[in-house]
């Protein structure tokens, strides 16, 4: 099992993951966009049009406008989240040193590797934290359990069950992976010459859940990541009004 | 389309109960189409807007407007809502055998 | 739930359904045709495959759509509105679905889901405010329409939209108005005005060369007479060389509410055979909200008559408020002395880019105005939105209990005078203030302008 989640399934997950999320996309730019359904007030060009769904982006305007308690789960998660995954490419890659090596002047290489754990602690556990907000949302909030799939609370479990180990591996010294091993580990899957996992139940259940959830990814409402932007450019487009005056008339404006 | 018989006669009416052509319409209808409406009995004062409606149906293939209506009737809207109390759009339209108006009423 | 206990307006008989045009599916294919319909959509118009595949279920609309506050059916939320073609586009065409069905919501096509689609899709008021609000910005509305586009070509429909659409293949309008009708009426106007204001104006229809083409909504010649004497009166005091025309005496477009497909474009055609037979050089269209938003964003994209690319079409309001911002018009807004309030018209103000020509007019012809909360681009549907103008007894109470949200935001601004400017919203407003018992009375918008001019 280590030899197949850690040297095989990568590559089909990987293929999955993106060959899936092309396939998707490939099929939202088949149909047109028939008529002009732009929402108003219209953004009057192009670079307003880009922007609404930016700042909406940044902020989840809507979100923050209209449902408050839901703003702050989903704030905080996909704020966490992005952290985490930067993290994760950073953190590995310079293996913690990647504060001393944007700015070596300022930041050393012991404070690197401590800001680098301490980050990764902080929003590990926001990103729990977020994820049972929503989680509690699903099951508590009458609107939100009437609109609710059974795959709407696995994606949260699933979800969940991936940050938990995280966190533990983190949080638990006797469990944790050090960077340099995860870093090989990865590393070795990039350069198509795979190495074994360490001896470490977390790290390998942690690895497969993650990559089933790139796998369920294209097949999913995960995909909402890119098709905010499909759906934006259909409502969110600059409309010209045509000129006022009426012609022949004696008086114009 | 569903037919009724009133006073003998058979008669064709749409799926509202509207009188499905006017030209078939008796006045023995309009008793029974008043009754459909909640109105126990015609007055002189219904007949008056019921004819009106008639009238005017007959020149321009199409009911008035209310205001109109109240106007060359001398029989104000509140008056008319209250002898016919789906409204004269619906109750009057119906017992006088015009087709039930369409559109944004 | 049977398809007995679903709250559903009454629907129209074969007959009718094939006078329009529809050639009714028999029920044993009615699936199979459904499915295919839905993959044609699929293929061709983006709007919809994109709310069907970018929904969260976050269940930030629920609270913003009139019609689950209204009425907490389950099947009002927006999101599971769409969800019940949703569930059928996840049974056939994803690979979830496919695979792992019940699990991710997928549902197979059946008959009592096409019944639950014609009672939920004619809720829906079309309205766009969990379009506005949505995260992502999925338009629902897209969902509802191509709902009521794919049941239409099934053979089911409201008996309202179907005889409106009889209508309008008959007459080129909603109520079946005839030119002497139309003539008389115009006459009894043209009456009021000289004794009200005491001048002369003239409502000319099917006048030849003229120079503006005006397009009043057919319900203001039943029941909003002040919109067409405004309007008349305008028109008269900026000198205006104007003209309605007898063959398509309409702003309104059932057809853009249950069949785009053919019966919207009828409309459209006509439209523009007039505009030219006419020789008018730009059309200015009246009070009507759906089918404001039907001319002037489908037009462009669904005529195929080359004068729809050169006779520029505007709202009568666009051009009262360019008068007003230039200071042509001569307003006496002490005429309009009441307190008054604004019913913003959905497809006006989340379609049309509509509010603020609104309030420049308001504002100029009016001395208390106060606006209602929430307001512009986030204000409620009055509950009639899309046509669901239903009398029939159980949806009669459908439309004032959607209209509750609307009578509480009207009663908290004590306004006496609702202004709005639409012919939907008019005719749901009225039995609304009935109901709710509010003490306002029902206005458009150019009724005011009419009333508030000054005529030296």
């Amino acid at each position: 099992m280590e030899v197949f989640v850690g040297q095989i399934l990568p590559y089909i997950t990987v293929a999955i993951f993106l060959g899936g999320i092309t396939w998707r996309i490939w099929r939202w730019m088949i149909p047109r966009i028939v008529h002009n359904i732009t929402l108003s007030p219209f953004p009057s060009n192009w670079v307003e049009a880009v922007m609404h769904p930016v700042v909406q982006l940044l902020t989840m305007w809507n979100v923050l406008k209209f449902d408050r308690g839901l703003w702050i789960g989903a704030f905080l998660l996909h704020f966490s989240l992005i952290n985490i995954l930067g993290g994760h490419v950073t953190g590995f890659y310079w293996v913690g040193e990647h504060f001393h090596v944007w700015a070596p002047n300022l930041v050393t290489l012991h404070q690197s590797k401590l800001a680098s754990d301490f980050l990764g602690t902080v929003f590990g556990w926001l990103l729990f934290a977020a994820i049972l907000i929503l989680l509690y949302r699903r099951f508590a909030v009458e609107k939100v359990k009437l609109v609710s799939a059974t795959s709407d609370y696995l994606h949260l479990f699933l979800l969940l069950t991936i940050v938990s180990i995280g966190n533990w591996m983190r949080n638990v010294r006797d469990f944790s992976v050090p960077y340099q091993v995860a870093r090989d580990v990865l590393a070795g899957l990039f350069t198509f010459n795979p190495v074994p996992l360490p001896d470490n139940p977390f790290f390998l259940y942690h690895f497969l859940f993650v990559q089933i959830l790139m796998i369920i990814f294209p097949f999913s409402k995960l995909m909402h990541t890119f098709g905010m932007f499909w759906e934006r450019w259909i409502v969110n487009r600059p409309y010209r009004e045509a000129p006022r005056g009426l012609p022949g008339a004696q008086i114009q404006p | 389309m569903p037919m009724i018989e009133v006073a003998g006669k058979q008669v064709e009416v749409d799926e509202d109960g509207f009188l499905a052509d006017p030209n078939t319409w008796f006045p023995e209808l309009a008793d029974y189409f008043a009754k459909t409406e909640g109105i126990e009995q015609l007055t002189e004062k219904h007949w008056q807007v019921v004819n009106y409606l008639k009238d005017y149906y007959a020149k321009n293939g199409i009911a008035p407007m209310i205001r109109k209506m109240c106007k060359d009737t001398g029989i104000s809207l509140k008056e008319i809502y209250e002898l016919f109390p789906s409204g004269p759009a619906k109750g009057a339209c119906k017992i006088g055998g015009l087709p039930k108006p369409t559109g944004c009423v | 739930m049977s398809a007995n206990a679903l709250r559903q307006p009454k629907k129209a008989n074969e007959a009718l359904m094939r006078s329009v045009g529809c050639d009714p599916v028999p029920d044993d294919k009615k699936v199979e045709a459904a499915i295919q319909h839905i993959d044609e959509f699929r293929k061709k118009v983006r709007s919809f495959v994109m709310a069907m595949e970018s929904c969260v279920k976050c269940g930030l609309c629920a609270e913003n759509c009139h019609t689950y506050l209204g009425t907490k059916d389950p099947y009002n939320i927006p999101a599971n509105r769409a969800d019940l073609i949703r569930k059928v586009y996840k049974r056939y065409f994803t690979v979830q679905g496919r695979l792992f069905g019940g699990l991710v919501g997928a549902e197979e096509l059946t008959l009592e889901m096409l019944e639950k689609w014609y009672s939920y899709f004619y809720q829906c008021s079309e309205c766009r405010r969990c379009g506005h609000t949505c995260p992502f910005g999925i338009d629902t509305c897209e969902v509802t329409m191509v709902g009521r586009q794919i049941l239409y070509w099934l053979g089911i429909g409201p008996q309202l939209h179907t005889a409106t659409a009889g209508a309008i293949l008959k007459t080129g309008n909603h109520m079946g108005l005839t030119k002497a009708g139309i003539e008389d009426t115009l006459e009894f106007l043209a009456e009021e005005i000289k004794d009200d204001y005491g001048i002369d104006v003239e409502f000319p229809v099917d006048k030849p060369e003229s120079d503006i083409l005006y397009i009043p909504s057919s319900a203001d010649f039943m029941l909003n007479p002040g919109t067409l004497k405004g309007a008349a009166m305008f028109f008269k005091y900026v000198g205006a060389n104007w003209t309605m025309t007898s063959r398509m005496t309409e702003a309104g477009n059932f057809g853009y509410l249950m069949d785009q497909n053919r019966i919207q474009r009828e409309l459209v055609s006509r439209l523009f055979e007039e505009a030219v037979k006419l020789g008018v050089k730009k059309i200015v269209w009246g009070e009507c909200g759906h089918g404001w938003r039907a001319a002037k964003m489908y037009i462009p994209t669904m005529s195929d008559y080359v004068g729809s690319r050169r006779i520029p079409i505007t709202h009568i309001h666009d051009e009262v408020a360019a008068l007003i911002e230039a200071g042509k018009l001569k307003l006496d807004p002490t005429r309009n002395s009441r307190k008054v309030t604004l019913h913003d018209p959905c497809n006006y103000v989340r379609a049309c880019g509509h509010c603020d020509v609104m309030r420049t007019v308001i504002r100029a012809v009016t001395t208390d105005f106060v606006e209602m909360t929430p307001y512009k681009e986030q204000n409620f549907c009055c509950g009639g939105g899309s046509g669901i103008l239903f009398d029939d007894p159980d949806m009669y109470q459908y439309r004032i209990q959607a209209s509750q949200k609307k009578a509480d935001q009207v009663r908290a601004t004590g306004a006496e005078i609702l202004c709005a400017p639409c012919s939907i919203c008019k005719a749901q407003l009225y039995p609304m203030v009935k109901e709710h018992k509010l003490p306002v009375e029902v206005h458009g918008l150019i009724d005011l302008v009419g009333n508030a001019l000054v005529w030296d």
